[in-house]
């Protein structure tokens, strides 16, 4: 740990517990560069350093978090003794208080790799010719039909202290890196369907070349040209990898401690029930190298576990954190999942296409929500109508929408694919007998 | 002026906790923070002067750029919240630096810093200058600050309000959600207020300051019934002072979160499939910003990206529909005196009876298209750079009366509240999320409806506008934010009752009843 910060966030605590209070602070610093470019030439070139500081007090069951940028000690003064002032003013909650520090034992000490070494040898040369490197290949391959092409180069550096006044320190250092495009071309009339592809890793040579990059997002985005929408009607649907989340954000809200004890979930007491088809497995697992969601401690500051989530379809698991776990009256957990797994299937999205027969390959969504107290949701699609394994054509102005509870039981297969540039290593999934909204 | 600027206070944060005056120990000889006139505000408390803003823009300009601007934020922010009947948590946030972009062109180069020393900002100068490679003489113009209008006076600041006087308000709607039925089994609450002071210095000559308040409250209610369970919530609020939260607002807060939520005990899921839509007053205008006001934003237009690009001019719907976005309706959340690049709030015309006659202009595509910018150059915080953005957009009110166009619908779904939206620009697809609507069958509400997400196209959909009534409404809400680009703005949008021929509603059932 740097040695100003390791002092500073130690002075703060030492200021908060004389004002007699529990107090967790967290002290970071972030760098980033983004370059953008458009016409071959730089769009936007942005570049700063920020830090932040924030600070939990614990005061007789009373809470307040608030953050400030000035780190000069004269102004921390000032700003410890009015966040005390804060919580005092509140009610009393008698489950609030930082955790009980037997939760913080256990972390693992290996070096997970979300920090790259070489991150101080980018140069500002480096970052263009990536971001040029992507563009030039967009422009190559989207070819007459381009509108516009913006590529983009982003990396950012980020570490943070984190010390609670019952025993827990921790810092955590990582580098973020991104890449992609987005490509807009021109198709009948007034449409410019517009796509694109980006990636992101914690180390940069974990990333696609450039020119992959640039091709990719030109591809995604020719594919949409001619898209139409099709009669209502039931079908198979491919929800592709990296899309995965959206849908199954509805899912994992109503598993929060916070949604459960507020009974906004639709999966309260439903631990140890079939959720899901036998196909639906989660896993949350912290500790994979170079994840995207990996960690050392989690948001309060336990010692991140691997835990099955749900297995073949049966509920096992919450995630409730020390506040929710005590109005609960049940141990916690944590408070959301790390890196979240479902275990890959044996075959790939082509594959499954020929044996689905009419069905639709879901590549990107619009709007929509999804209802925690319920489990409705319904929610914009774009994607490819298919039959026996050929493209028929896009579809767009579409929509699926169905209850979680039924549609969990609708998933078929897992694809061969995880996409890895995301917390979420989800593979392409396969549904069966979904209402596709059209016409 | 080397090192920190010597006036240059702690940066106050918000909500200070009790007490008629607030006004911590550390503050006291200085009451400046608590009624800074609007000009003035980062000179007496930063010690930001012309001189240095001149130093600023030339190191900005150094290398060669057509344009410069300075943008100071000081935001504070915070929120108040109860849950399981107590106010028991309280969250702050202090938003303070300068970001400073350079424009060549198109091309922009922007860095942004947190502390306002004067090494600082000339390093970040020097970040947004390294877009150009060229040389220029030192700025040294005269700068003016343009007379504004004030379309949402409050004194004192709501956030300067202590926050023990508001602890009551949230207490007062979680009493009144429990009391108005007996259905209801939980309630959430909040308070939510901040205050941003900005700064635009530009090198065309503008210094502008403003201060822009914010709040709004909540409640987010859980009924029970037959072992079912709905949630809703409501909200309102704006640009206003604490006068604002009374008896009447928390009763309205309370009511109308109560209803949606027992309502919904009985909401089926319409037919899906493509079928006529009624929108009703108010909230739904969210239909108005995602259909065509993103659209319009001109960064769209000048990269001609957007559907609308070559719409410009050219009948785009019915005569009786007129599309406006306004910076300048009191109090609403999306009203602003001046925009984040220093041009005043104004009302744009996008639509004029179905003329498409304009877009959304920040000063970059302003310059493209050679037209006066139209004050919707906006922003997040000093960490972005300003794009087009919408403001307050809505329709204005037509002849019907709103049972007459629920009944020329006949059979459909009627929309009265809406959650979410999300628009493709080159496409024009748009989706938004109906949380509370009713069916219409043989012209008549019947059933009511819920969470589902309609789709449409926004072309389209302008010209499948075939009714119109007399009922125009804004949403008086203080929480929408539209998000673009990785930025939140707030916004706000109005409608009245109309009705679209034709938009893809999606449900689990088939047209027919199959499922």
């Amino acid at each position: 740990m740097n040695t100003a910060m390791q002092e500073l966030i130690n002075w703060v605590t030492d200021q908060v517990k004389k004002a007699g209070a529990d107090s967790k602070v967290i002290l970071s610093k972030q760098r980033f560069v983004e370059i953008r470019y458009r016409e071959r030439k730089p769009d936007a070139i942005k570049e700063a350093t920020t830090q932040n500081l924030n600070l939990e007090v614990f005061l007789n069951g009373k809470y307040a978090s608030q953050s400030t940028p000035d780190l000069r000690k004269p102004a921390l003064e000032a700003f410890i003794k009015e966040v005390v002032e804060n919580a005092s003013i509140l009610d009393q909650d008698p489950f609030r208080s930082l955790p009980d520090p037997k939760y913080y034992a256990g972390a693992t000490g290996i070096d997970l790799e979300l920090n790259d070494k070489d991150y101080a040898a980018c140069t500002p040369q480096d970052r263009h010719a990536i971001a040029s490197a992507i563009e030039e290949e967009s422009l190559k391959r989207a070819g007459e039909k381009v509108i516009s092409v913006e590529a983009t180069s982003y990396d950012s550096t980020y570490e943070e202290y984190v010390k609670t006044s019952n025993g827990f320190t921790g810092s955590e250092k990582t580098t973020y890196f991104q890449k992609g495009a987005s490509v807009t071309i021109q198709d009948e009339g007034d449409r410019k369907p517009n796509g694109g592809y980006y990636v992101g890793s914690h180390i940069k040579a974990d990333l696609p070349d450039s020119k992959e990059v640039g091709t990719l997002a030109a591809y995604r985005t020719l594919i949409l040209m001619g898209s139409k929408k099709i009669p209502t009607e039931v079908l198979p649907v491919i929800i592709e990898n990296r899309g995965t989340g959206r849908v199954l954000n509805g899912f994992l809200s109503a598993l929060t401690g916070q949604n459960l004890q507020q009974k906004r979930s639709f999966l309260a007491g439903m631990k140890g029930q079939q959720v899901g088809s036998k196909v639906f497995t989660l896993v949350d697992d912290p500790h994979i190298i170079r994840g995207m969601g990996s960690k050392h401690y989690d948001d309060d500051c336990f010692a991140p576990v691997r835990r099955d989530i749900v297995k073949e379809g049966q509920l096992l698991e919450y995630f409730i954190n020390w506040y929710y776990s005590r109005k609960l009256e049940c141990e916690p957990t944590t408070s959301w999942p790390s890196n979240l797994i479902l275990p890959p299937g044996t075959r790939s999205v082509e594959e499954i296409m020929k044996d689905l027969g009419r069905g639709i390959l879901i590549t990107d969504f619009i709007g929509g929500n999804s209802n925690s107290t319920t489990g409705d949701f319904s929610v914009g699609i774009i994607g490819q109508l298919f039959d026996k394994g050929q493209i028929i054509h896009p579809v767009s102005e579409m929509n699926i929408a169905d209850n979680h509870l039924k549609f969990w039981n609708k998933l078929a297969e897992a694809a061969n694919d995880p996409w890895l540039y995301s917390s979420y290593r989800m593979p392409s999934l396969v549904f069966k007998d979904v209402v596709v909204a059209g016409i | 002026m080397n090192g920190l600027i010597p006036r240059r206070k702690f940066i106050r944060s918000a909500a200070l906790a009790g007490g008629s005056l607030m006004m911590l120990p550390y503050l006291k000889g200085n009451t400046m923070i608590l009624s800074s006139p609007v000009n003035g505000y980062f000179l007496n408390e930063f010690g930001i002067d012309e001189t240095l803003c001149r130093k600023l823009l030339s190191k900005a300009l150094s290398r060669g750029g057509d344009f410069a601007d300075l943008y100071f934020e000081h935001t504070l922010s915070n929120f108040i919240g109860l849950e399981d009947g107590k106010v028991n948590r309280l969250y702050g946030d202090i938003t303070l630096g300068v970001g400073i972009r350079t424009i060549k062109g198109d091309q922009v180069g922007y860095g942004f810093t947190q502390e306002l020393t004067e090494e600082s900002m000339l390093s970040v100068a020097a970040t947004a200058a390294s877009l150009c490679d060229a040389s220029a003489t030192a700025f040294t113009g005269k700068f003016n600050r343009p007379v504004l209008a004030d379309y949402y006076p409050v004194d004192p600041m709501l956030i300067d309000i202590p926050a023990k006087s508001k602890l009551p308000v949230v207490q007062r709607i979680n009493e009144r959600c429990f009391a108005l039925s007996p259905l209801v089994v939980k309630v959430n609450a909040g308070f939510s207020q901040d205050v941003k002071r900005i700064m635009v210095v530009t090198s065309d000559g503008v210094m502008a300051e403003d201060t822009q308040p914010s709040g709004y409250v909540y409640a987010s209610v859980v009924a029970e019934k037959n072992g079912r369970r709905e949630t809703a919530g409501w909200n309102l609020g704006g640009k206003r002072d604490f006068s604002f939260y009374t008896d009447e607002v928390v009763e309205k807060v309370s009511a109308v979160a109560v209803k949606n939520a027992v309502k919904l005990l009985d909401a089926i899921q319409p037919p899906a499939g493509e079928i006529p839509v009624v929108l009703g007053p108010g909230i739904t205008g969210i239909l108005l910003h995602e259909a065509i006001g993103h659209g319009m934003e001109a960064d769209f237009n000048r990269k001609k990206t957007s559907t609308y690009s070559t719409m410009l001019n050219k009948k785009v719907a019915e005569p009786f529909v007129t599309i406006v976005d306004d910076a300048t309706n009191p109090n609403l959340s999306g009203s602003i005196n001046i925009d984040d690049e220093g041009v005043p709030g104004k009302r744009t015309v996008l639509v004029e009876n179905g003329i498409l006659t304009g877009y959304l202009h920040d000063k970059i595509s302003a310059k493209y298209y050679g037209v006066e910018p139209t004050g919707n150059g906006r922003r997040q915080s000093f960490e972005h750079y300003p794009v087009p953005r919408m403001r307050n957009t809505y329709m204005l009110g037509g002849d019907a009366t709103p049972d007459d166009v629920v009944k020329a619908a006949g059979n459909g779904i009627y929309v009265e509240d809406v959650s979410n939206g999300q628009v493709k620009i080159g496409e024009g697809d748009f989706a938004f999320y109906v949380s509370q609507g009713r069916l219409i069958e043989n012209g008549k509400l019947t059933a009511p409806i819920k969470d589902i997400n309609i789709m449409g196209n926004g072309p389209k959909m302008l010209a499948n506008i075939v009714m119109a009534a007399n009922d125009l409404e804004m949403f008086q809400g203080g929480g929408g934010m539209c998000g673009k680009s990785g930025q939140g703005v707030r916004v706000s949008f109005g409608l009245p009752t109309c009705l679209v021929k034709s938009m893809t509603v999606g449900g689990t059932q088939q047209k027919g009843g199959a499922s």
